[in-house]
Formats: structure tokens, sequence, C-alpha cells
């Protein structure tokens, strides 16, 4: 699928299908679940990011079937064109924009973001790319906590990273996500690499007696 | 149009749904095996749950038949016996949607569609309560479902 057909297609669902809700109610509700996680933690950042990537993961198994629900998309044929709808439509009108939805399994919210990150760094074998986050909603009035470790610990915003890899499971891609930068830790961008890690076979159903 | 029954399956073969709406006449009693030499109707006494066995094994064999001669975005959108007609829709997530309706009925691909976007989507997939994945066959329990697909099918079909 083309690009350009992409981003229409996620410009149009943004524009028709999708509840709107303040920007600054997600940003607050998330660096509150982050904030405490912290507490929660006792600082201990690692398990911060590994708590936010099972919340997004829990979130993302769910949101894909909206996403599917409102753009009526078919199974993406390889690994590019994944990539391409995740940054197009996606992330602009569904992964990522003003909050909606209270999905409270793990945490407690699905987020779609007005966001249209850039796809690049392609590694040769078409399993590796970068999604760079030009703005990312989620960290709006953030700093990272003055202790000394947060700034190489933590991941703020680690939760879109499970959020795409329940997604992507759920349509039969296994992946791996990570942030490699993040303007809060004062890199220049906000970078997270994703790489598929296999295609999931159809299950069978279990054999009879 | 007469639905007969109707069927959900999750990504794991699992069946999460069915509901039949007709009492089962003899006729159709050797539905889900037509491909068989349909002899002997109603010589043994299958459960419903031997019917959604029979109904996913089915429909998965002939996806991936479809498939392997069609292309990997091939799919059936329903197939006719002498006795009903079987609806399949399929979403990218793997779920599968199947109803079987008498042969009068037009194509429900749209009408299945319209049941996993409007009606599983909304109540069951967004209900925070209900779990993502059925291990064990618990399967969908929403009553706000049920009512509303009961809706669906007797208002809109």
């Amino acid at each position: 699928m083309s690009s350009n057909k992409t981003s229409r297609i996620g410009e149009e669902i943004w524009k028709t299908r999708v509840d709107k809700v303040n920007a600054e109610l997600v940003t607050l509700t998330y660096g509150t679940i982050v904030a405490q996680l912290c507490q929660d933690y006792d600082s201990n950042y690692q398990d911060v990011n590994k708590q936010l990537e099972k919340m997004g993961y829990n979130i993302g198994m769910r949101l894909i079937e909206d996403f599917l629900a409102k753009s009526g998309v078919g199974r993406c044929a390889n690994f590019r064109d994944t990539a391409d709808m995740i940054a197009k439509v996606g992330l602009n009108s569904d992964t990522l924009k003003g909050a909606r939805i209270v999905d409270i399994s793990q945490v407690g919210f699905k987020i779609f973001l007005n966001v249209t990150p850039t796809v690049t760094n392609w590694t040769s074998d078409n399993a590796q790319f970068s999604l760079i986050f030009e703005e990312n909603p989620l960290a709006d009035f953030v700093e990272l906590p003055d202790d000394g470790r947060a700034q190489d610990e933590l991941w703020f915003s680690n939760i879109l990273c499970g959020v795409l890899r329940g997604a992507l499971e759920m349509v039969q891609m296994q992946i791996e996500a990570h942030f490699v930068s993040d303007v809060l830790r004062g890199d220049d961008t906000t970078e997270m690499r994703v790489s598929l890690v296999r295609y999931i076979e159809d299950e069978m159903p279990p054999e009879e007696e | 149009m007469v639905v007969y029954s109707f069927y959900i399956f999750d990504r794991h073969a699992e069946c999460i749904y069915k509901r039949r709406w007709l009492p089962r006449p003899t006729s159709i009693v050797g539905k889900s095996r037509s491909e068989a030499a349909p002899t002997g109707l109603g010589q043994t006494v299958r459960s419903s749950d031997d019917d959604s066995k029979l109904v996913f094994g089915t429909v998965f064999s002939l996806r991936n038949m479809v498939r392997k001669l069609g292309g990997e975005d091939d799919n059936f959108v329903s197939f006719t016996t002498s006795q009903y007609k079987l609806h399949y829709y399929e979403t990218p997530t793997n779920t599968k949607f199947v109803m079987l309706t008498d042969l009068k009925s037009p194509s429900m691909r749209i009408a299945l569609q319209q049941i996993y976007i409007n009606l599983f989507v909304e109540y069951v997939v967004k209900n925070p309560l209900s779990p993502t994945e059925h291990p064990g066959g618990v399967g969908v329990n929403n009553e706000l479902f049920e009512e509303s697909l009961e809706q669906f099918v007797v208002c809109v079909i």
C-alpha cells in the first residue's frame, strides 16, 4: 500500500471516527501512572520499564481490534507495509492521540495520540526499523526525576513499546520494541527501534483424543 | 431467511461463542460433514461442542486450501450445500466468524463484519473485565453482546 494512501486513511479516520479527549488529560494521567510506578518500585527503573511495557502489551492486544474495526484494513502482507501502517494510520489516528476508553485489565487506558512518527533506518533484510517521534504527547510537561539514575535508566514512554508488541502479536507478528533515545534524556530525537522476531504461524486446533 | 447458528473462534482455534437459534431439524443433522457421505442421518447424537469443532475444522481447512490456491490474501466468503449455507468472515487478528443460514439468504459477509465491528469490538474487546484470551474455552460471557446479537439477527437480518 502506498504511503500516501495510508496517511490519507489515517487522516480520514482520525477526523471522523475517533472520539477525542483533551490531550492534557492523557498526559497528566500517564504521568501519574509512571510516577506511581516509580514509587511502587522504589525507583528501580528497570522494573518500571518492564511494567510499563507489560501494561502497553495488554492495551495493544485490545487496541488492535478497535484499530482494525475502524480502519477496515486487511492483513499487512509484509513487515514494510506494516511499518508504514503503524506510522501513518496507527500512530496518526489510532494508536496515539487524546486518550479514550478505559481498559482496566492492567493499567487502565487506551491511547490514541495524534502523532506521525517517521519510519527510517531499515536494515537491509527488512526486519528492523526505527520510529522517530517528532512530538510525543505522553511526554509533554515531563521532567525526569533528578536522582542521577532516571536519566540513564527510565524510558518514560515505554508503554508505547508494549502497545506495539501487543497489537502486532495479534496480527501474527512477534516483534521486539525498545527505545534507543528520548528527548527527555537530552537526546536529539525520540527513537524507538522495532525488530521483527518472527511471523506467528496459525494455531491448529488441539488434536482430538 | 433463517439463521441456524453462529460461531466465533479466536486465534487459538478456541470456540469462544456459539449460539443456535433453531432446534436442529433432523434433515440438517449431517450439516457440518456434508462432504462425507450423508448416510444415516442423525445416527449419532452429537453435542453442540462437537458441532463447533466440526465447523472449525471445515472452515480452517477450506481457508488454508483457498489461500494455497489463490494467494495469501484470498479468502472464501461462503459455501453452500443442499441443506444450508455457511458464511465466513475472518479478521486480520485471526478471529473467525461463522454463520449458518438457510439457502435463500444473501451474502452475510457484511453482516458478519458488522457483528465484529459494532458488537464484538464494542462490547467484548472493549470490556475491561472480559479477558483477551480465553484459555479452556471460557468464551464470551457477556450479556450486552448476546442481547445485541439477538436483536441484530432478529431485526436486521
